[in-house]
């Protein structure tokens, strides 16, 4: 860890006795990020980040001022003070008003595991050499991501609110490959401890993925029934949160939801909730406005239930923040960082046997708005995508493009898998199971 | 910033025992960067930002492999502590490393580059910024049916000092300023039309706060607030394959997708295969792959003025210089750092950049530059008898070996005989790189040439968003399948 906890509290005391407003809210944000990158069974970039931050959000007759600053001496909590002050004044008062309350001190959450802290460059460049070791035995190519962050996240307010979490997040993704027969496999893992990661395991996932992908096949455009991998379910899972989650387009009426809490929205199998107190999770109990987190029912049975908000997106909605607000100097507002899609009864082979003719998919690249008033998107496949024929896996086929749109999409989902794998994505971690979807336009591979 | 004393002795250190400590290879990056943001959502200022941030960064070689730290709070001990910790990481990496690292070789610089500015923004009085992005939404709701707006104003200053074991010492700043407005006739929900000017996200160049009042935002307010309402309710744009003239902004986002990041030549040996993907391009094509028409020709050029990829040495001290990509259509060179350049036995062109001072140096775009050929964006129109022209990025996807993309614009027009007629909506069209390029049959002229902004270019883990310019003018495609399910 970088400072102590002692320490960010000096700052942040030092910082509100600095400050001229008339209520000031405080985010202390300290990372650590060690990276270790490898790809052609060598490593690539390997690199050790440090950085400190507080993002200041100064209050002064109604006006919200935002600034950030790394510099945390007596003389830069100052110049950023000040610099908070002088946009004040060039602001609107924020209608309704804002304000700032005391929230109270959120539970402890444990997630933060020394090891991983320290785990040096050669305990990773082993872990590394373990995961190279499997591909070769294969005559595949390895490459991946193995990240180890430290984050230390304080929030302070003017009223009184003080919180404190940090943690460790231990991250491998492995990417395995033969590109003179276009061979792909892929894995990934996550925890808040790096010894929970089983980098053999993952490797001969990955590994296994791109031997049975060599020599694909191309498919015709048309429907097909797909069944995606659980990442591919997170990286729709994750749009949702772009476009329908976020109480900020809801309140404004421009989010996927809004004016359809109660309405019918996806199949009645599909429930989502965001929860960072799953165990598995384990995620910060707070948030950025220093509002501790609640688990939020998104959609219920099929049913839109709600979004998640921050203080603002609440006030315009009228209801009370559910603890989501992102830090201060972002303007896209609340978001939910724990999604999980509630698990079925199905598993991956039994989904496969079930399916006369369809996809498996184990992974999406480049998932981007395509109509976000539709929730549409579109993403081509990657890392092994699969041909179903007759309950069994025949041929693996080459990369394909769809364009869901994403809740009629989950309007016909036929079997989730009760497995679920935790997947991360941007800054979001989901929770998130294989899912089986009818009728999903695949429109080939453009050639 | 750090003291320039301050910059200097730490760099005296790390040069200075990086060599005992048994790295063959050394240099230090400080980096200050200022940022402001000041943007207006229905003509009330919605959010004003102020940042900064400084810190350094160590990158050595050691047993034949890169070791990288940086830390915010450069003095003597932590650039000694950094040095420290990239040797200890390098040699680490060595175990598997069974190649080491060469460096294509290059000169000893001492230098500066100060991005060429009349009017520094952040010197500009915020209410000056506010009253001319009032100004441009009361321009924009001249149009009654006009019921959203934004309107917004970006700076970026980076003060970058580079010392490196090779001799190289250098010194630079450079600006970035940007600005953007939309409007939308909103209806409910899921009804809204929406337009963009200069294009989507702002048009953002190297510059001071004088290349505003050159993007001929107030000139375009009228058309942009009527194109919004008319899209309102104007058709999806139907699938056929037809004939596509793109507007310069989509062009960039063209070049951009599918000759950029497919030409950047870390990506081409995998080190992005676990994140954003490889490359069709393979190095046995260069010279050989017929990429696109003999009209198209490419360049990187970072030395070219007032691009978001303008500067006067890249992160390895490389000189900013032009160099070809594509030439009359064929594959020639690649976006290189001095590590992958000696892979194929050439020189750097000078492409390695990093985000921010506690960001690793990647390959990434500079400007990439499409020669202009003649003519406008109406020209092209009138000599084409049937088919469709799209304006302003609003969708983009591409696969992870950069050939089959999918992209779409705000508008799209009907072209009959040599003009517009129906607008539509849903204005999506897809291809594949190499078949799409080479369908390109003409080329818009100088006086439509601009050099495009791209604020947020991602790529690597830790993710970092560079800033990339792409020179295009409108251009001309034949056989594109466009429309509904494209």
């Amino acid at each position: 860890m970088g400072r102590t906890r002692s320490e960010i509290d000096h700052i942040l005391e030092e910082a509100l006795g600095l400050s001229t407003g008339d209520a000031t809210e405080l985010v202390f944000l300290g990372t650590r990020d060690v990276t270790t990158r490898f790809a052609e069974s060598r490593i690539h970039q390997h690199m050790s980040a440090s950085d400190e931050r507080l993002v200041i959000r100064l209050h002064r007759e109604g006006r919200i001022a935002v600034t950030a600053t790394n510099d945390l001496s007596t003389s830069g909590l100052r110049q950023a003070l000040a610099t908070a002050a002088d946009i004040a004044g060039f602001l609107e008062p924020v209608e309704p008003a804002l304000g700032i309350v005391q929230s109270p001190a959120a539970s402890a959450a444990v997630a933060y595991d020394e090891s991983t802290d320290t785990a040096d460059a050669a305990l990773r460049a082993g872990m590394v050499e373990r995961i190279v070791a499997a591909a070769n035995a294969e005559k595949v190519q390895a490459a991946g991501l193995l990240r180890l962050t430290t984050n230390t996240t304080a929030v302070a307010n003017s009223a009184g609110t003080r919180q404190f979490h940090a943690e460790t997040v231990a991250e491998l993704s492995i990417s395995a490959s033969d590109d003179a027969v276009l061979g792909q496999g892929w894995s990934t893992g996550i925890s808040h401890r790096l010894a929970d990661l089983d980098a053999e395991a993952l490797a001969r996932i990955a590994v296994g993925k791109a031997v049975r992908s060599r020599n694909p096949v191309a498919i015709p455009p048309g429907e097909y029934t797909v069944i995606l991998e659980p990442a591919a379910v997170g990286q729709l899972l994750l749009f949702l949160g772009f476009l329908a989650f976020s109480g900020k387009s809801f309140a404004q009426g421009r989010g996927v939801l809004s004016g359809r809490i109660g309405e019918t929205v996806t199949g009645a199998n599909i429930t989502i909730h965001e929860d960072p107190f799953l165990p598995e999770f384990a995620g910060m109990p707070f948030d950025y406005e220093g509002v501790p987190k609640k688990p939020v029912v998104l959609i219920e049975n099929g049913v839109a239930r709600g979004v998640v908000h921050d203080r603002a997106s609440a006030v315009m909605a009228g209801t009370e923040s559910t603890g989501h607000a992102l830090p201060p100097d972002n303007a896209r507002g609340p978001y939910p960082k724990n999604l999980t899609l509630l698990p079925g009864d199905s598993t991956l082979d039994g989904m496969i046997a079930a399916t006369p003719r369809g996809l498996l998919i184990t992974h999406f690249w480049y998932v981007n708005y395509l109509n976000p008033m539709k929730a549409q998107v579109s993403a081509t496949t990657r890392d092994g995508t699969f041909l179903i024929e007759n309950g069994s896996i025949t041929q693996p086929v080459q990369n394909v493009r769809v364009t869901p749109a994403i809740l009629e999409a989950l309007a016909r989902v036929e079997a989730i898998g009760k497995e679920r794998i935790l997947y991360p994505q941007y800054s979001a971690v989901m929770s998130v199971p294989a899912v089986k979807m009818a009728q999903v336009v695949v429109s080939g591979d453009d050639e | 910033m750090p003291d320039l004393l301050i910059v200097e002795r730490a760099a005296e250190i790390v040069l200075n025992e990086a060599r005992a400590m048994g790295a063959s290879y050394a240099d230090l990056r400080s980096v200050r960067i200022s940022t402001e943001t000041v943007r207006l959502a229905n003509g009330q200022p919605d959010q004003i930002d102020r940042g900064r941030s400084a810190g350094f960064a160590v990158r050595v070689l050691a047993d034949g492999a890169w070791g990288f730290a940086s830390a915010p709070d450069l003095n003597e001990k932590t650039a000694s502590a950094l040095l420290k910790e990239a040797v200890a990481i390098a040699k680490a990496s060595a175990r598997l490393n069974a190649v080491p690292v060469s460096l294509a070789a290059m000169k000893s610089v001492q230098g500066q580059y100060t991005t060429p500015f009349q009017v520094n923004p952040f010197e500009v009085p915020l209410q000056d910024k506010i009253d001319f992005l009032r100004e441009l939404d009361s321009a924009l709701r001249a149009n009654t049916a006009i019921n959203e707006t934004e309107t917004f104003m970006e700076f970026r200053r980076e003060e970058k000092w580079f010392y490196s074991t090779e001799g190289a010492a250098i010194i630079q700043t450079i600006l970035h300023s940007g600005a953007g407005m939309v409007a939308a006739a909103r209806r409910s929900r899921r009804e809204a039309g929406e337009r963009s000017f200069p294009t989507s996200g702002g048009q953002h160049v190297a510059g001071g706060y004088e290349v505003i009042a050159n993007f001929g935002m107030r000139e375009a307010a009228p058309r942009i607030s009527e194109e919004a309402v008319l899209l309102l309710d104007a058709p999806v744009l139907p699938a056929q394959e037809t004939t596509l003239i793109l507007s310069g902004d989509l062009v960039s986002l063209q070049i951009h997708e599918s000759i950029g990041h497919p030409l950047e030549l870390d990506r081409v040996f995998g080190s992005e295969r676990n994140f954003s993907g490889t490359s069709f391009a393979t190095p046995e094509q260069r010279g050989a792959l017929q990429y696109a028409a003999p009209i198209v020709t490419v360049y990187s050029d970072p030395s070219a003025p007032g691009g978001l990829g303008s500067y006067g040495y890249d992160d390895e001290g490389i000189p900013a210089r032009r160099a070809a990509l594509i030439e009359k259509g064929v594959l020639v060179d690649y976006l290189s750092s001095r590590e992958t350049a000696s892979r194929i036995g050439r020189d750097s062109t000078g492409a390695m950049r990093a985000e921010s001072w506690g960001d690793l140096p990647l390959v990434r775009m500079t400007n990439i530059n499409l020669e202009p050929g003649s003519g406008t964006l109406e020209e092209l129109i009138a000599e084409t008898d049937q088919g469709v022209t799209i304006e302003t990025p609003a969708a983009w996807s591409i696969d992870d070996r950069r050939e089959n993309f999918q992209l779409g614009g705000e508008v799209a027009w009907e072209i009959r005989g040599g003009k517009r007629g129906q607008i539509y909506k849903g204005a999506v069209y897809s291809g594949n790189t190499v078949t799409f390029w080479n369908n390109c049959d003409r080329i818009g002229g100088p006086a439509e040439y601009r050099i495009w902004g791209t604020p947020n270019c991602g790529k690597g883990q830790p993710g970092q968003n560079m800033r990339t310019g792409q020179g295009a003018s409108p251009a001309r495609f034949r056989n594109v399948r466009v429309g509904e399910n494209a």
